[in-house]
């Protein structure tokens, strides 16, 4: 048994893109068949859910709010190289979610992945666009309230962040 | 008492009993909690990781956790913990855990340092979650080269802790004790004997914790880890969420006084995640009574 090889097969199954195949080693087929890697599979699930509920909360409860957070994790584990580093985890997967298919939820993910860079001390100015009236949609997702898109004036509207702002955030109406 | 299946076959010391330091993990930032704790502890387990932060794109030790640590002042010993540097993975280890450790050598000084026997990514690509070595002779020689370096790199004792296994372990050519002997035997480093991890494993893949106990060289055992989580679809889940189970509690002080004669230390870990939920009156009680039960 060669150590890489073994490692490289265990990696493959526990992000779920290895298939073991005919003339593995046994070992594998008993893994690959065992309880105990799914457990693993949803351990490192529950770990992301822990250090990242905590710290992208408007993403997250949005995601929840959706019934798209299972799947935004499951794909985050899969694509990304996440670092064991915990700080390292939110940026990542705001980032990953800035470009999702659902625009409130690539524009909450924006808003937040910038918050949280001015927050760390980035000198940039962000600005991210919005097709409804923000405030209301913000206010709900950070109390964990059910958000109400249908009331929430429609319109262009920009959320501007920056360390140099009172709040580190603005929104003003375009046009 | 021990439970019955984990009391060890072989003649045992019938001496007066033996009292060990106490340890706890911290991670800053939460001076209350601290306060609570400090009376109770001769040591404080830090994990570099857990007190990193990104700064310009670097991961740094946290300025206001060292500075914390720093005003602890005397009170108490240090010990490094580490998570990340992924000592068996077959490509190299993470020479970011190692840059981390560096830094926070220059500004506390550590009694000792440790890692567990396992790894967390594999070609760069990261687990999730830290897997078992396989016990061959191909990990073995892999491992011992590497606990070498670190010897040689840092001048002061190194310890390696007997992980968790997630997933059924592989048969190679060595019991699970025995690879420990033989680390040990060939590098001369010490060894962290978690207990709690041993009763995961009993619990989750039938591990004999008395065969274990028995096969295993103490020698070199320099500190007991104590912790507790849940259970989950069966599954004994090493999360150190909770406070100690008796079982827990009563096997390391049967291992402290009928194996790890060495023992300088026993470590209560928890997770911050966990202190809500816990309480700081909670946390400084477990520590009163496994300093009252360990520290006589």
């Amino acid at each position: 048994m060669d150590l890489a090889n073994h490692q490289r097969i265990l990696l493959g199954l526990i992000r779920s893109n290895y298939q073991v195949r005919p003339d593995d080693d046994s070992y594998f087929h008993k893994v690959s068949q065992s309880r105990d890697l799914e457990e693993a599979r949803g351990n490192i699930l529950l770990w992301r859910v822990y250090v990242l509920e905590r710290a992208c909360v408007l993403t997250f409860s949005l995601l929840k709010q959706r019934e798209l957070l299972k799947p935004a994790l499951d794909a985050f584990i899969a694509q990304y190289n996440i670092s064991p580093f915990r700080e390292t985890q939110p940026p990542d997967f705001l980032e990953a979610l800035s470009t999702h298919d659902d625009p409130l939820v690539a524009s909450v993910a924006q808003f937040e992945l910038s918050l949280w860079k001015v927050r760390q001390g980035d000198s940039a100015s962000y600005t991210v666009y919005w097709s409804m009236e923000p405030h209301s949609i913000l206010n709900n997702l950070a109390k964990g309230i059910p958000i109400d898109e249908e009331s929430a004036p429609t319109g262009d509207y920009q959320i501007l962040i920056s360390r140099d702002l009172p709040f580190q955030f603005q929104i003003d109406r375009c046009g | 008492m021990v439970p019955q299946s984990t009391i060890c076959t072989s003649v045992r010391h019938e001496e007066a009993p033996r009292s060990v330091a106490l340890g706890v993990t911290y991670e800053g930032r939460d001076p209350a909690l601290l306060e609570k704790i400090l009376p109770y502890v001769d040591y404080i387990e830090v994990t570099p990781e857990t007190i990193a932060e990104v700064k310009d794109d670097k991961i740094i030790l946290s300025p206001a956790v060292m500075s914390e640590f720093k005003n602890i002042g005397k009170a108490v010993k240090f010990i490094v913990h580490g998570v990340s540097l992924s000592i068996g993975s077959h490509e190299g280890w993470s020479p970011n855990y190692l840059h981390l450790l560096d830094d926070f050598l220059d500004q506390v000084e550590v009694a000792w340092h440790s890692e567990h026997l396992g790894y967390t990514k594999v070609d760069g690509q990261h687990l999730g979650i830290m897997l078992a070595m396989p016990k061959t002779e191909q990990a073995l020689d892999l491992v011992c080269e590497r606990v070498h370096t670190i010897q040689e790199r840092y001048k002061f004792p190194f310890l390696l802790e007997n992980i968790v296994h997630v997933i059924p372990d592989f048969p190679g050519e060595y019991s699970e004790a025995g690879f420990l002997n033989a680390i040990t035997e060939r590098t001369g480093c010490g060894l962290i004997l978690d207990v709690y991890n041993l009763e995961c494993d009993a619990h989750n893949h039938g591990l004999n914790i008395s065969e274990f106990l028995d096969e295993l060289n103490p020698t070199n055992v320099r500190e007991l880890h104590v912790a507790c989580g849940v259970e989950h679809n069966g599954f004994l889940l090493d999360v150190h969420s909770q406070l100690t189970r008796k079982s827990t509690v009563d096997l390391a002080q049967f291992a402290i006084q009928q194996v790890a004669r060495n023992a300088e230390v026993l470590v209560y870990e928890f997770m911050p995640e966990a202190v809500p939920g816990l309480g700081h009156a909670a946390i400084a009680e477990e520590l009163r009574g496994l300093r009252a039960h360990f520290r006589n």
